[in-house]
């Protein structure tokens, strides 16, 4: 404990500056590995959050397919009633109609309230306690709904209270008749929670003769196994008995490779700032070899040396970990904000805060940090170890002044970048990319053990034409780092990291926005797009009147009207959206971009034939996740039970990553019934003047209804918006390990400058102005910058290969082409090294200060 | 039985593409007690000899006993564990360590070789009382002077009891009025605790108040 107070926690109280860039930069890795953590787990605990919640003491549930339980074929399930109590329930989302505040999403609750009372409790503010039959009173009225306390209390909302709210497209006003405290079904969602009789929200949400399932509580929950078996095989075809923690699995697997890219992302961040802690120690031993000399002459022993400089890595983990776990809390608030308009958009509908930190994360952040840091400082601790007594007191083994890089570091690049290659060709793992996440990894070690070869080439190549044609501090620069390549690989290494990740993720993204534009200008043919404006997006739930698509279909602007239709099944242990389209208006007015049949005369013909028949179209994403391809039979879930539909072609759709499969409009009805659309494609005569068709549309409508009209250009515009937020964690991820990375380049830098007093005294002596010393250091900043960037555009290029063609294929089963944003990567070559030249000021001031000519 | 015998020692270092005969069939004793002088230039091989007898480094032939414990046959563990225990040393250029204070400096020899703070700092004390530093326990090196530091580094060099103790240019980096105050503490110390002196030195005045000089050039004794 002596040598480590003494040796080790004192040097590092003797240079605050370099010890607080390294914990900062621990703390930075680690706030954003928490704050992904966090995000991931919000989206997700608060839909399981809210699944509980409204479960309550049910055990099992019986769902139909997608479409709810038909109201009719309850009555031959009255046998369920020997296992257990058994209850409807209806669930969908309505908005808040305000003038003040942008729309908000309510979900609501319809209960049988007779039969709901063993399933979940629904303690009001004034009567916690109140029984079922006066709870039922309140709710007799069809615009009666109790809301929860937490909610309705800032919008000044009371008993007696009504609200405008709107169901799909149909604008409804409601009476609060009782408020709910925040406990059980009120904690959905936030509290953005409406209690109503079944009957009701069957009207309100037009959910008129179906239900969304029915619910048992088992009399004896120790057989629910047994239980669940023998229902299984007594329920007709078109209904399944699950539990409720099915659906939350189900939704589980849909964000998993959401969550993944976002937390592989979060460790490129930590890694940067492991590079910081291996930079550090390799430093400080490299700094005092002579006083470890000293040490092991004393007969400190090789393991004790080891020891403590370990122990110097541990107390920038712990300190870095335990300042990264509050700043990752605080972080989690933007991430949530950042990834929640791409969860809900394309996921599930998510509550907006994040939970709090518990012991998980917190333990998370300890058990990785500590260890890897302690991997990071395992070589510079080995090499202080392996200090002879002597020779460090001669002085005479400065590892330094190498003038070869050792073979073993090529040749274990070359290892590295060749195990990253084959990783690449690897397949999925659970529809995961991990072998691809395994291969950019590989590729970034092993670019960083070349790292010495190529500082060492450049440095080299530089040496003859800047003493030519620049000023000799210019050419001492090149010399100096020529000098220190070993000791400044580290830091170019770490800040080529997080540089080749922003690259790889540029081109991705660039890559990817590119093909949606190309998408969206090929697939978005239609001149309007009508949705319900309850729905942010087109939803199972959320469909139009028939009093609006007649309005719609009758206008005089109106060529053609697509009624699409959407829905979710369940499909294994994940869902898939299943649509519904009139495949003759789109392939008369409309376009997909078709993927297999290759060409678009073949494709169409293909799509045609699917009209009438027991035939699907399917986005590339699902022909991908299922492994399945045209003319392959795909069994889809329906009402009455699994049918077989042949696949006639595929499309691409980046619309959402589960996988769809469409059929023409007559196919469905047939499978599934005549359900209202979830929205209308409108083709217009005159495509000059939408804006004027949109506002005749409107007009015509009336009050009476609420809808969203979209015209192209809008849509496309709302697409990329979408877009573009789904990246901005991308970005700030990036930005953090970039700081993270120029924090590092700034320490070496200022430890350099320090150990080279003498020769800056001596530079001065013979001369050298204060200027002149600053340009020179600033030049090894410039260099390091440089060759950084460098290395970090040709490794980026090949990781955005890595991410396009691996990771987002195995991922979301999307194509996307590759293009490669030029403008962007030559302005941010730029600013990054003027970072680094910036990052270089300090230690030129540290290095002029230095200069004392008494010694 | 002498305290310690080099037989036929060679040293031979491997730089770039050249090996450096440091020292070459090199046989020393020395009994307890004794204070020797090792008298060459610069580059004669002084300082690898002595590495060699205090279980610094390890010959490439030869043996080197001390007490009767042939050091070429010890591990890196056993080196370190006679370095700790039994040889004390002072360099030229003092070698007190930055960060710790003078009495911590002093009394780290007995911590590393697991005796408490309780221990060891009276020891430390009585040693720097010796030495003439009581007043400066609470310094850092960087507060001393050359020749406070070095007398520093003598009380480090003894304070665990070695039998014996190495001094390598002790003098060097001093003016001479130190330089001579350092060499009276070194002799005074040998005669007083019986501590074996092998001292390394290229000044004659200095080598003359050994009890033995053994001259070397270019890796030999002569």
């Amino acid at each position: 404990m002596h040598l480590f107070r003494w040796f080790i926690l004192r040097r590092l109280a003797q240079e605050p500056l370099r010890s607080m860039t390294t914990t900062l930069g621990v703390a930075l890795g680690i706030a954003v590995v928490v704050a992904i953590q966090l995000t991931n787990a919000s989206s997700l605990r608060g839909f399981e959050a809210a699944l509980n919640a409204v479960s309550g003491r049910a055990s099992l549930e019986i769902v139909g397919t997608g479409v709810g339980v038909d109201e009719t074929r309850l009555t031959g399930l009255g046998w369920l009633r020997d296992y257990g109590d058994v209850t409807p329930v209806i669930e969908g989302e309505i908005a808040l109609r305000e003038k003040a505040r942008p729309q908000e999403t309510l979900r609501v609750l319809g209960i049988d309230i007779l039969r709901d009372r063993s399933f979940r409790d629904y303690p009001l503010t004034e009567s916690p306690d109140l029984p079922s039959d006066r709870l039922l009173s309140r709710l007799l009225d069809p615009s009666s709904a109790i809301l929860a306390e937490k909610f309705a209390a800032p919008r000044g909302l009371q008993v007696g209270s009504t609200f405008d709210a709107i169901a799909a497209d149909r604008t409804t006003t409601l009476t609060v008749r009782g408020l709910l405290k925040d406990e059980g079904p009120a904690r959905v969602l936030d509290g953005h929670f409406v209690l109503m009789d079944i009957a009701a929200a069957q009207f309100l949400l037009d959910r008129l003769g179906r239900i969304d399932r029915v619910e048992i509580r088992l009399e004896d929950p120790a057989r629910i196994e047994s239980a669940e078996q023998e229902i299984r095989a007594r329920l007709p075809a078109g209904l399944a008995v699950q539990r409720p923690a099915q659906r939350g699995r189900q939704v589980e697997q849909m964000l998993s490779a959401f969550h993944l890219n976002l937390t592989a992302l979060s460790y490129i961040a930590l890694v940067v700032g492991l590079f910081l802690v291996y930079n550090t120690v390799s430093v400080a031993v490299l700094s005092r070899r002579g006083e470890i000399g000293v040490l092991r002459a004393l007969g400190v022993s090789r393991s004790r040396v080891r020891t403590l400089f370990l122990a110097e890595a541990a107390t920038f983990a712990v300190a870095g970990c335990s300042a990264g776990v509050v700043l990752g809390r605080f972080l989690a608030n933007g991430a949530v904000a950042l990834t929640a308009t791409t969860v809900s958009t394309l996921y599930i509908r998510t509550a907006a805060a994040p939970p709090a930190l518990d012991w998980s994360v917190i333990v998370l952040a300890f058990a990785v940090g500590v260890p890897l840091a302690l991997i990071a400082a395992a070589i510079p601790a080995q090499e202080a170890a392996r200090v002879p007594p002597a020779a460090a007191i001669r002085g005479s083994d400065q590892v330094d002044t190498r003038t070869r890089i050792p073979r073993r570091y090529v040749a274990v690049a070359i290892a590295l970048l060749a195990l990253g290659g084959w990783l690449a060709t690897r397949p999925a793992v659970n529809g995961l990319p991990i072998f691809g996440y395994a291969s950019a990894f590989a590729i970034i070690f092993g670019a960083s053990f070349l790292v010495p070869a190529v500082l060492f080439a450049v440095v080299r190549t530089l040496d003859a034409p800047v003493r030519r044609f620049l000023h000799v501090e210019h050419w001492l620069a090149v010399t100096n780092i020529s000098s220190a390549v070993f000791r400044l690989s580290i830091s170019v290494a770490a800040l080529a990291v997080s540089l080749s990740m922003m690259v790889a993720i540029a081109v991705m993204v660039g890559s990817f926005r590119e093909t949606v534009v190309y998408w969206t200008g090929q697939t978005l043919q239609a001149d309007l797009f009508v949705s319900p404006a309850a729905a942010g997006r087109p939803s199972a739930e959320a469909t139009l009147s028939p009093e609006v698509v007649r309005t719609v279909m009758t206008s005089q602007d109106v060529l053609a009207v697509d009624r699409f239709r959407v829905t979710d099944v369940p499909y294994g242990d994940t869902r898939i959206r299943v649509g519904a389209g009139d495949f003759d208006v789109i392939l008369t007015h409309g376009s997909l971009l078709f993927k297999t049949p290759e060409t678009p005369t073949d494709a169409k013909t293909a799509m045609r034939s699917a009209i009438g028949e027991d035939a699907v179209v399917a986005s590339e994403a699902f022909t991908l996740k299922h492994a399945v391809n045209v003319g392959d039979q795909v069994l889809v879930p329906t009402p009455a039970g699994p049918v077989s539909f042949r696949l006639a072609a595929v499309y691409f759709d980046y619309s959402n990553d589960r996988g769809v499969l469409m059929m023409d409009r007559s196919t469905f009805e047939r499978h599934f019934g005549a359900l209202a659309p979830s929205g209308l494609t409108v083709y217009l005569k005159d495509r000059t003047m939408p804006e004027e068709a949109r506002a005749r549309i409107l007009s015509a409508i009336g009050d009476s209804h609420s809808v969203f009209i979209n015209t192209n250009q809008s849509l496309r515009a709302e697409v990329l918006r979408i877009f573009d937020s789904t990246f901005a964690i991308t970005y700030a991820l990036e930005l953090v390990a970039i700081v993270v990375a120029i924090l590092g380049i700034s320490g070496t830098l200022v430890t350099l400058v320090l150990e080279r007093e003498a020769e800056f005294t001596i530079l001065r002596l013979m001369g050298t102005g204060r200027r002149q010393i600053r340009r020179m250091v600033v030049g090894e900043a410039v260099i390091i910058g440089g060759v950084s960037q460098a290395i970090g555009l040709v490794v980026g290029l090949a990781l955005s290969m890595v991410l396009i063609y691996v990771i987002n294929v195995q991922s979301f089963g999307w194509t996307i082409q590759f293009h490669v944003p030029w403008t962007f990567l030559a302005q941010s070559s730029v600013l990054i090294v003027a970072a680094t030249a910036l990052a270089g000021l300090y230690p030129a001031r540290r290095a002029n200060q230095l200069t004392r000519f008494d010694r | 039985m002498p305290l310690l015998v080099a037989d036929n020692l060679h040293r031979t270092f491997v730089v770039g593409d050249a090996r450096v005969q440091a020292v070459s069939g090199v046989s020393l004793s020395l009994d307890a007690a004794d204070f020797v002088a090792l008298v060459g230039p610069s580059g004669c091989g002084k300082s690898t000899l002595l590495h060699l007898c205090g279980a610094m480094d390890k010959p490439t032939a030869g043996t080197v006993r001390l007490e009767g414990v042939a050091l070429e046959d010890l591990g890196d563990d056993g080196l370190t564990r006679i370095r700790r225990d039994r040889v004390g040393f002072v360099f030229q250029f003092f070698n007190l360590l930055p960060t710790l204070t003078v009495l911590e400096n002093v009394a780290l020899p007995v911590l590393l070789a697991g005796g408490r703070s309780a221990a060891a700092e009276p020891a430390a004390r009585a040693l720097l009382d010796r030495v003439g530093l009581g007043s400066r326990e609470h310094h850092y090196p960087r507060q001393l002077s050359g020749g406070e530091m070095q007398r520093a580094a003598v009380a480090r060099a003894l304070v665990h009891g070695p039998a014996l103790l190495i001094a390598d240019e002790p003098t060097g980096n001093l003016d001479s009025e130190n330089g001579r105050l350092v060499l009276d503490l070194l002799t005074g110390l040998n005669r007083e605790l019986g501590v074996t002196l092998l001292l390394a030195t290229h000044d004659r005045d200095i080598a003359s108040a050994a009890g033995r000089v053994v001259r070397m050039r270019d890796g030999r004794i002569e």
